[in-house]
């Protein structure tokens, strides 16, 4: 029999996890938006929009330290950051383009190098996803191969239904251990109907011509001006949900300081500046080609996967304009050939 | 960004219809001064994929002077794109820009700085009732409702000093000021509780730069606060860093800033820059009578010394 959860029991769900020492997130207004904050109360929560920033920062916060120093009569010690002392999360209602992003992000946090920050959060946390009803004019996830009620990266997944309420699936183990623990929480359904989904006005796009045209095309003249617009801030890989570029610096005094990790940017002019002052990404057109060829063709060659949910926050909080959408479509458009 | 106080005022409908005269007029002279040589590029607006969104366009084909428009999402000051920091994208030789009477201003501060030489450009200026703020919906009409909040206290509708002026200014109704009256609760607050109210901003503040980089008046080629050897500001969006960034930002702009308020509009974390940059150019007004952008003046007066100056600030 299927399960639902009222939207008084979900937001009772949000005060049982918390009273029982969980770390809570979930959409919380802030000013005209919302953001991914840690919730207190159920009464927090707040749904009816897609959150300024994206989830990744509950796996992959803005900033971190990674380590502190000090130096004390001439010895200096370095102590880790017990990454252990992360605390169980549940992340809840997050939309399917948010929701999938983390599970792309585990390539590369995980390849290589294992970054143990991202992945214990990511062994701690239990994704709670929500369908999407409301699809504006930058949003494309149908474009990229997702959609509005897809369950990828979720482990449990409300569906809102018509006359309150969401249908619950759980495609994971831990989704179903969440559902067992509270089980009067969850109630059966079988005739509830589902709110009609939020469809992006989008083309259906093959990512497979896109990225055999970004194949053969590192030099093409299409890169000419494609960002003599761009502005050069890191707004579009700040609010993305898989962008997870960073960087490292040491802060404080010779005596005492931090070494953190924060949020970095391909759109930065510095970003691939060389110690010789040779920068090989000098200008703006260089840097967006990255973005593209990172997202559609580089991920995809280490990793098999694509580095786009199509959430559109690049496009509607972009200074001048830029619109990724246009751009792979234009690319998807040369490599069918049309 | 900071829309809320909008909201309390009934949204009534603005006068747009000289829109679509200002842009016959940019088109019509953006061809012809392309045509006839007389500038290399024209920097302007032109329509992007989704309905009623607009987007900075610099046109070097005459033919392509069609594309070129005028509308309430033309929000962008331009005068960005003839900085230095724009100097691989602006090819040499004389170069137009479409500027509305708030982007005039910044024009004037950077020929102040001898960052641009009057006769080097070609000013289309256009007539304007206003643009849309932040929060706005796509393909809405202008209103009082939306209007960016710069807008409600323009004096500058009909740019002066243009080449051409494109357009006549409809009647337009007199507006609350609502950030006037958002600097004055400010003002009216303790410093404890200001403190607090712009901590409480900058907490949200991610470093993307995004207030640096589209303003015209921050062009430095090294900006101090990216340096790490050795570091002068926190680079990493943590409190401290992120108050001193905004305070380097705000102080480094006092008898500069144009009040465009581009910082405010592309903030993602909705901070309201604006406000401190218009409480440093009420310093400004007060400590030595000047504003910014009026007129191309040689230096600001943070950037002369005088015998004379006032220096009991010293102690």
């Amino acid at each position: 029999m299927p399960k639902m959860i009222t939207e008084q029991n979900l937001r009772l769900l949000i005060d049982t996890l918390v009273n029982g020492g969980a770390r809570v997130v979930g959409p919380k207004q802030a000013g005209a938006m919302t953001l991914y904050e840690p919730l207190t109360t159920g009464d927090e929560l707040v749904l009816d929009q897609l959150p300024r920033r994206s989830a990744k920062e509950t796996f992959f916060p803005v900033c971190e330290t990674i380590l502190s120093f000090e130096r004390k009569e001439g010895k200096t010690t370095v102590q880790d950051v017990d990454v252990c002392a992360v605390p169980e999360t549940v992340l809840i209602g997050a939309r399917p383009c948010d929701a999938a992003a983390p599970g792309i992000l585990d390539a590369v946090f995980s390849w290589d190098y294992k970054d143990e920050f991202f992945l214990e959060r990511r062994r701690k946390t239990t994704i709670i996803g929500l369908a999407c009803t409301k699809a504006d004019d930058a949003c494309f996830c149908t474009a990229v191969g997702l959609s509005p009620a897809d369950m990828k990266g979720s482990d449990l997944f409300l569906t809102p239904l018509e006359g309150g309420g969401y249908a619950c699936e759980a495609p994971t183990e831990k989704g179903e251990r969440l559902m067992a623990r509270h089980p009067k929480l969850f109630s059966d359904t079988d005739s509830a109907k589902p709110l009609p989904l939020g469809e992006p006005a989008v083309e259906k796009l093959d990512l497979k011509k896109i990225k055999a045209w970004l194949d053969g095309n590192f030099e093409s003249p299409l890169w000419n001006g494609i960002a003599d617009r761009c502005a050069g801030c890191g707004a579009c890989a700040f609010l993305c949900p898989v962008c997870h570029c960073f960087d490292i610096n040491d802060e404080g005094t010779a005596d005492k300081g931090e070494r953190r990790k924060h949020w970095d940017a391909c759109g930065f002019g510095k970003f691939t500046n060389h110690a010789s002052g040779h920068n090989p990404r000098d200008i703006q057109n260089k840097r967006y080609r990255n973005r593209i060829m990172h997202k559609f063709k580089y991920y995809d060659d280490k990793f098999g996967q694509t580095l786009c949910t199509g959430c559109g926050r690049c496009i509607r909080n972009c200074p001048v304009g830029i619109d990724i959408y246009e751009v792979i479509e234009e690319i998807h458009r040369k490599g069918t050939g049309d | 960004m900071n829309n809320t106080a909008q909201k309390l005022e009934t949204a009534t409908p603005l006068d747009t219809s000289c829109y679509a005269a200002v842009t016959d007029a940019i088109r019509k002279e953006a061809s012809r001064i392309l045509t006839d040589g007389t500038v290399t590029a024209v920097v302007g607006y032109k329509a992007g994929r989704r309905a009623g969104t607009t987007m900075p366009a610099i046109v070097t084909d005459p033919a392509k002077a069609t594309e070129l428009i005028f509308s309430p999402a033309c929000v962008n000051n331009l005068a960005l794109y003839l900085t230095k920091a724009k100097k691989d994208v602006v090819k040499k030789g004389r170069v137009a820009i479409v500027a509305k009477g708030c982007d005039m201003r910044a024009l004037a501060g950077l020929m102040g700085e001898s960052q641009l030489k009057r006769e080097e450009i070609f000013i289309i200026g256009v007539v304007c009732a206003g643009v849309k703020g932040s929060g706005a919906v796509n393909g809405e009409p202008l209103t009082t409702g939306n209007l960016a909040r710069k807008c409600r206290e323009c004096t500058v509708h009909t740019p002066e000093g243009a080449d051409l002026t494109a357009g006549t200014l409809p009647s337009l109704p007199e507006l609350t000021p609502v950030e006037a009256e958002e600097m004055a609760r400010l003002d009216a607050m303790t410093p404890a509780e200001r403190w607090a109210f712009w901590k409480e901003q900058f907490s949200r503040c991610v470093r993307c730069m995004a207030c640096r980089q589209v303003c015209p008046f921050c062009y430095c080629e090294q900006c101090l606060c990216d340096k790490n050897r050795p570091q002068a500001v926190e680079s990493t969006p943590r409190p401290a860093g992120n108050m001193a960034w905004h305070i380097v930002r705000a102080m480094h702009l006092a008898g500069r800033c144009a009040g465009c308020a581009e910082c405010e509009r592309v903030c993602p974390m909705d901070i309201p820059l604006n406000l401190l940059n218009r409480k440093m150019a009420l310093e400004m007004k007060e400590l030595y009578g000047f504003e910014a952008g009026l007129t191309p003046v040689e230096k600001g007066p943070l950037a002369e010394y005088k015998d004379n100056d006032d220096q009991s600030f010293i102690k």
